[in-house]
């Protein structure tokens, strides 16, 4: 069995602990320069308002006090993340994040009895420890364990078990919501009467195979119980760029750690870029060795400056934090890193002349900046969206909440 | 940070892989004497995922030897027992009051006269965010 683990409404959650007034209150978080709604609260998913409005429509109702907007505090999600990142490590046999609010675990129980009581207790573990409620789904296979907690989240305890045959769900299941079908197949599954998730769990492997190659065949498997996915290998979905890996050996330098995760860095960017995306931030993390699995778990929140795809801005903003996840003594299991805020360039804002650069002329850009500063000095070729001034720019985050977590300057206050 | 956590013990009948080239057996002499240096962190926190760190605004808790500006290391983990100093969520505003539960009821108290009990409703639910392990106080002048 496969466990599911998600944050509901994450980054509003986030906002809640700290701020108890937007508790029971309709609430979106923004995305990258206030563009549009990424989060919602329950609240105000109930008035109506989708996924991805552009705030500047709801701007009237919020100044009539009908809707509260917060600018994404990607320094405390990144923050939150990794606490219950470290209680999953605690609790499971093995843990896969697979973005900012979801992973895959591998649970220690075999009963099946066993899976909701273990459940119920980490989802209740998480809530206090960390203030944010998940939902949680098991089942034989992640596409189906994906399917279990999308129910889980709904249900009073948060918790679903996908133990019996699970044909009910999926035939009232529309077959893009899959997970890996998403938005790229549902015309061509149409057209070959897959309308559900049970019809294309049914169907002919010639069939899947002919709309959607060897990948949708995967998918159809997993649906039927059999288990495909192994290791984080996400290539087709956008939602998650992550990359991780063991050390063959357990790793004992503070160079290995770091070379490891500037290797996984440029691995996800090019990810990034193949699917057009800018990333906002990272968490960066080690696993600290321990004999019997689920070692001390290390991490870090990296913000970067200004989104991007380019993998020398990444790992510049990289580089320092990398040094806090090492601790000299220590041997390391496996090292990673989980991308967050993913946008298409543009989207929200213009603020780069490269931006509208295809990725390929961009990284050759870039190397060629890479080379005349190598050449004539750091620093002296840079874009100038990092601003001219004090070479440092900010995305816009007007709404932005304190960053209690990661700057002793913006600590919680309490009277 | 590996070895502060008791965690289950485990059989040893694996082998143990030796990484690198260096020949095992003769570890250096004075590798058994090395140790880390003593960390606040691990003296201050014992559940990092669960503790958070506050600033303290006001005299309310002066008599309980919290003082403004203090930092306090707060733990969520832990359930609040009657006597603890708590951190708890009032009207919206977070504050820091000792936590008494009896037959009275549930109330907040603070460590300073001029502040009034703060007593919650029967039924009224505490909005609890964690219990308060540890006060530091930084002295004034130069550091």
């Amino acid at each position: 069995m496969i466990g599911l683990v998600d944050g509901n409404n994450f980054f509003v959650s986030c906002e809640r602990v700290f701020d108890r007034r937007l508790v029971g209150r309709p609430v979106a978080v923004l995305s990258n320069n206030d563009g549009c709604c990424v989060s919602r609260s329950n609240e105000f998913k109930a008035l109506g308002i989708p996924m991805g409005t552009p705030y500047f429509q709801l701007k009237d109702r919020e100044a009539a006090g009908e809707l509260f907007f917060r600018s994404s505090n990607y320094e405390l999600y990144g923050d939150m993340s990794r606490r219950i990142i470290s209680i999953l490590r605690d609790e499971a046999v093995d843990v896969e994040q697979y973005s900012i609010d979801e992973a895959f675990i591998f649970p220690p129980t075999t009963a099946a009895a066993d899976y909701a009581i273990y459940g119920r207790r980490l989802r209740a573990k998480i809530l206090r420890w960390v203030g944010i409620p998940c939902g949680i789904g098991f089942a034989p296979t992640k596409t189906l364990a994906k399917i279990a907690n999308h129910i889980g989240k709904k249900l009073p305890d948060g918790v679903f078990l996908m133990l019996d045959d699970p044909t009910e769900i999926l035939s009232a299941l529309p077959v893009q919501e899959v997970w890996g079908v998403g938005r790229r197949l549902p015309a061509k599954l149409h057209a070959v009467r897959i309308i559900t998730a049970q019809q294309l769990r049914d169907a002919a492997d010639d069939t899947i195979r002919s709309v959607g190659g060897v990948t949708l065949l995967r998918t159809a498997m997993e649906l039927r119980g059999i288990q495909c996915h192994e290791g984080l290998d996400y290539d087709a979905d956008p939602d998650s760029i992550s990359c991780s890996r063991s050390f063959g050996e357990p790793a004992t330098t503070a160079e290995a750690l770091a070379e490891s995760i500037a290797a996984y860095t440029a691995q996800a960017a090019a990810k990034l870029r193949r699917h057009g995306l800018l990333a906002s931030g990272c968490n960066i993390y080690a696993q600290v060795f321990a004999p019997c699995g689920g070692g001390d778990f290390i991490g870090r929140t990296v913000v970067f400056p200004a989104p991007t795809d380019a993998t020398n801005e990444m790992l510049r903003a990289i580089r320092e934090e990398v040094g806090a996840l090492y601790v000299s003594g220590t041997r390391y299991r496996k090292t990673g890193i989980v991308f967050f805020g993913l946008e298409k360039p543009g989207t929200a804002h213009q603020t780069d002349l490269f931006d509208a650069m295809p990725s390929s002329e961009k990284s050759r850009l870039y190397a060629a900046v890479d080379a005349l500063n190598a050449r004539y000095g750091k620093g002296k070729v840079f874009s100038a969206a990092q601003g001219l001034g004090a070479r440092s720019w900010h995305m816009k985050r007007r709404k932005l909440s304190r960053r209690p977590t990661t700057r002793w300057d913006e600590l919680m206050t309490v009277r | 940070m590996a070895a502060k956590k008791n965690r289950e013990v485990c059989a040893v009948s694996r082998t143990v892989k030796v990484s690198g080239s260096v020949v095992a057996g003769f570890p250096s002499p004075a590798e058994q004497y090395l140790e880390p240096p003593l960390d606040l962190n691990e003296f201050l926190v014992k559940r990092p995922s669960a503790t958070f760190f506050v600033r303290v605004q006001g005299d309310s808790m002066v008599g309980a030897g919290i003082n403004d500006g203090d930092l306090l290391v707060v733990d969520r983990s832990l359930r609040p027992a009657s006597g603890d100093v708590v951190i708890a969520s009032v009207d919206g505003d977070f504050t820091v009051k000792t936590y008494r539960h009896d037959k009275d009821g549930v109330r907040l108290e603070p460590a300073n006269p001029n502040y009034p009990v703060i007593r919650l409703n029967p039924g009224q639910e505490l909005d609890y965010f964690g219990k308060v392990t540890a006060c530091i106080h930084r002295f004034a002048g130069k550091r």
